[in-house]
């Protein structure tokens, strides 16, 4: 499950040799080791540019600073004092900053784009002044961030506006895959904003290493707790993760009781052993049910009666199984297996379960990139997790009013049991056709899966976060 | 117990003088100058010393062989052996911290008489052998069945420089790995704190310390130390009265290349111990005493060593003032520990700053602005000197005298510490 052009170009000499030859090596991804820190940020210069009316300011001011980053304040003198006043109650005062007339050696470990004010097409070029002169600069594994309103249907001009700014942010993102580097777009609905702080903080850490080039949108539909730890936000709450005996349901069970959850390692019967590892490892309980059997949820729900007072504050759908077969050649048995697991066991556990979250609960499916673009030999698991989608965002409006928040991540490839056993060529292709041009690892979804469990999700409602490296197929 | 809450107050301290580091101290240990500061004490407000309960003692680099100095400390000065003692180490806050337990324990109705203080020989530091030496040579010298043959097979497995070459002792946090100074000189830059601010500050603590040497004010603060070969050290040997802004100005950073912090805006390591002497007030009274100030409240805070090492106290001094009752126009008097100049400055800017005391004190408004000039009326550490576990008890027994003296009401106590710990407190007079 090692990447060998990966591990290749952690060694300097072959990584200039290879470069000599137009072919660049991936880059080592830098991530997150242990939890959540009160100053993820600390010690990282982090260029911020407002375009036009500089609206976000105090937030991301406060934002920033509080997470222990170093702003360099690009734009008009309106704005510095903003991050003047912030920055000074955290021992983190700002820095002027011309993008075109740069200290010297200026490598900032992130730029940020507030463009929530702009509203017409010919500001767009706002973007590009703040962007061109700062990207070379930004270091490996950094992270580029555009802030937009969502494009919606009264305005014609903000609508062409706002879609720009996400086409700019995927085409970064895919120049900046070479160094690790990341770029993403927020879309943050207006009256949505102070629920965007959270999103901002993880976006900017280590974390989503593997997400690039993914528009995200900030709702106000789920009501928002009163307070949101940056520390341990899983304290004390109860948790689920299906199929985590290994890869990455176990990685999220792990990252989930790292952050304080109580978590419900469910497996089926024959991952006994493996299943009761991971638990044992977390403190953990083991609940070995096959997810399809008729009586899982009521399994559940009993082991949630039984041991946890009947609490369940969050619920991870990991659990999932390919048959791939052409369509050609796929029995009802492939079809009928994926799609139990996949789709129908998610719904029937829903529907027992959700009942009893109450306000502050979080819900996480799984679906891929193979439900979003298709793929050879997976009409059934593409059916199975295109359909994860379109519940994803059914039910995240349904739930929403409850204070429960309904996400998705759509994993792309990750070097898994699943994937090691692939054909060597396909499994190359796979790796290579993503921005960042190698595999996800299993941390890598769960850090997404963990960011969305929080209580800082609360602004997040229907999103199906991709967490493929900026892979080159899909919309 | 009576349904009328016992009351402690403090009678009056002490302190030995305190000394440069690897001066004339450096033969006293730790104990001994705890001994000089306790019998120093027991002189200066003489008691029975039958009516003694307890004794609790601050230190910060404290001896392996005996690490309850405390108890050390009633054995040697003679006290009688029922007094129980501990030890408390806190950094920097460990005697302030000893001598608000000893409150406590006077107010529980644990204890009416208490001593509580604390000291320091960074002189007398223990170097200490590497680990891997003692984790190799202890199996065979702690076997009584080793043989010469075991002992050859140790020394042949010992290597030179990675088992055998001492530790040296250093001020660095355990978490970051950074000296105290490198901490504090981030501060400085964080918070933008001019070179000038802090030399101004340092001057003022040496002039200001010097002012009230000259005028006898430490006279009844400080009691002589006999040393073995039968001189005494009867004054502080740190305090630079004729230091000018010029003299501080030329003096090369310390903890960084352009840096601000010079050893001349820095506190210095210090020998020195620093005791007090507390009682209920139904006690004092009964013994005659008079001028009595008591602690009003205190606060021990903890933050972040990795983010701002030394602001702590800029979150326990509102804190102890928001539990008095009090605000800061109540203050009459505000003591701030100097660890460096410019870590007062910085916690000075943070006590005047909202934003900071709604995120970090859990209050709306900040305490206020408070002038660096009026503070520390009789200088501070930079001019006095730092031995770690002195300086709280060196604190309480100024600002105790201070009240007393000036006829004032109030005062505020402020003091940073390692591991980025902080403690405050208010007294106020009885």
């Amino acid at each position: 499950m090692s990447d060998y052009l990966v591990n290749l170009g952690t060694k300097p000499s072959a990584r200039k040799l290879v470069g000599m030859l137009g072919m660049p090596l991936p880059q080592k991804l830098r991530r997150a080791k242990g939890p959540w820190q009160e100053r993820p940020l600390a010690d990282r210069t982090i260029a911020v540019g407002h375009g036009s009316d500089g609206a976000l300011a105090d937030l991301l001011a406060g934002a920033l600073t509080a997470a222990g980053a170093d702003c360099f304040v690009a734009g008009d003198d309106a704005v510095l004092p903003v991050y003047v006043e912030h920055g000074t109650a955290h021992g983190r005062r700002p820095t002027p900053l011309d993008p075109t007339d740069r200290p010297d050696g200026f490598r900032p470990h992130g730029l940020i784009f507030d463009g929530t004010g702009l509203t017409h097409p010919e500001q767009l070029a706002q973007a590009w002044a703040f962007f061109q002169p700062l990207t070379r600069g930004l270091r490996k594994s950094g992270r580029a961030l555009v802030i937009a309103r969502p494009p919606g249907l009264d305005d014609v001009a903000a609508a062409a506006t706002s879609r720009g700014l996400e086409g700019f942010a995927r085409s970064l993102a895919r120049e900046l895959g070479r160094k690790g580097s990341t770029a993403q777009l927020v879309f943050v609905e207006a009256g949505a904003e102070d629920r965007l702080a959270p999103l901002v903080r993880f976006l900017l850490t280590e974390r989503p290493a593997f997400v690039s080039g993914q528009p995200i949108t900030v709702s106000g539909q789920v009501a928002a707790p009163a307070r949101v730890p940056t520390t341990r936000p899983l304290d004390g709450k109860v948790a689920i993760v299906t199929g985590a005996a290994h890869g990455i349901g176990a990685a999220e069970a792990r990252l989930l009781a790292q952050e304080g959850a109580r978590v419900i390692v469910m497996d089926r019967p024959s991952e006994d052993e493996h299943a009761g590892r991971v638990a044992d490892a977390i403190g953990g309980t083991p609940l070995l049910v096959d997810i399809t059997d008729d009586d899982a949820p009521d399994a559940i729900a009993a082991m949630l009666d039984e041991r946890f007072d009947g609490r369940l504050d969050v619920l991870v759908h990991n659990a999932g199984v390919t048959r791939d077969k052409m369509l050609f050649n796929m029995k009802q048995e492939h079809w009928d297996m994926v799609l139990d697991v996949n789709l129908l066991a998610v719904m029937r556990v829903n529907e027992r379960l959700l009942p009893r979250m109450g306000a502050g609960g979080r819900v996480v499916l799984t679906s891929s990139i193979g439900g979003i673009a298709g793929n050879n030999g997976q009409c059934n698991y593409a059916a199975s997790k295109a359909g994860i989608i379109g519940l994803t965002q059914a039910l995240a409006p349904a739930q929403a009013a409850r204070g429960v928040a309904v996400n998705a991540v759509a994993p792309g490839f990750v070097e898994t049991r699943m994937t090691a056993r692939m054909p060597a060529a396909t499994r190359e292709v796979a790796r290579r056709i993503s921005s960042l041009s190698q595999g996800a690892l299993p941390q890598d979804i769960a850090e997404v899966v963990t960011f969305l469990a929080s209580p800082g999700a609360a602004g997040l409602c229907g999103n199906v976060i991709r967490v493929c490296g900026g892979n080159l197929m899909g919309a | 117990m009576s349904n009328t809450p016992t009351r402690a107050v403090i009678v009056g301290g002490v302190r030995t003088p305190f000394v440069r580091s690897f001066g004339r101290f450096t033969k006293l240990d730790t104990i001994q100058l705890g001994v000089a500061a306790v019998q120093g004490l027991l002189r200066r407000f003489p008691i029975e010393w039958s009516e003694l309960d307890s004794l609790l003692w601050g230190g910060v680099v404290l001896p392996s062989t005996a690490a309850n100095i405390g108890r050390e400390i009633v054995i040697e000065a003679g006290l009688p052996r029922t007094v129980e003692a501990s030890t408390v180490t806190r950094a920097c806050t460990s005697s302030l911290y000893s001598v608000t337990q000893a409150a406590a324990l006077i107010e529980r109705g644990e204890a009416e008489v208490v001593i509580a203080g604390g000291g320091d020989s960074c002189s007398n530091a223990a170097i200490t052998m590497p680990p891997s030496l003692i984790h190799k040579a202890g199996p065979v010298v702690m076997n009584r069945k080793s043989g010469p043959a075991d002992y050859l097979k140790l020394l042949a497995s010992l290597h030179p420089s990675k088992d055998l070459l001492p530790r040296q002792p250093a001020v660095r946090e355990r978490s970051t790995g950074e000296l105290m100074g490198e901490s504090a000189e981030s501060m400085a830059q964080r918070h933008g704190i001019a070179r000038e601010d802090q030399d101004a500050m340092a001057l003022r603590s040496h002039q200001r310390a010097a002012a009230a040497i000259e005028s006898g004010r430490f006279a009844d603060e400080i009691v002589p130390v006999e040393l073995r070969e039968g001189k005494r050290v009867s004054a502080d040997d740190l305090v630079r009265g004729d230091t000018s802004l010029d003299k501080l100005a030329k003096l090369r950073p310390a903890f960084a290349k352009d840096g601000t912090l010079t050893a001349g805006n820095s506190s210095a390591l210090t020998d020195g111990a620093a005791a007090v002497l507390l009682m209920s007030e139904a006690k004092a009274r009964a013994l005659g005493f008079t001028d009595l100030v008591a602690f009003r409240s205190w606060s021990y805070d903890g933050v972040d060593p990795a983010d701002q090492l030394l602001i702590g106290p800029a979150i326990s001094m509102p804190r102890a003032v928001q539990r008095a009752g009090l605000t800061l126009d109540d203050i009459d008097l505000v003591d701030i520990h100097e660890a460096f100049a410019a870590q007062v400055l910085c916690v000075l800017a943070m006590l005047a700053n909202d934003r900071f005391a709604q995120q970090h004190v859990g209050a709306e408004q900040a305490l206020g602005a408070i002038d660096p000039e009026t503070i520390n009326v009789l200088g501070g550490s930079i001019a006095l000197g730092h031995p770690f576990a002195a300086t709280g008890a060196r604190i309480v027994t100024t600002m105790a005298s201070e009240l007393v003296r000036a006829d004032k009401a109030t005062a505020l106590l402020g003091i940073c510490a390692a591991g980025g710990l902080s403690g405050a407190a208010v007294l106020e007079r009885v």
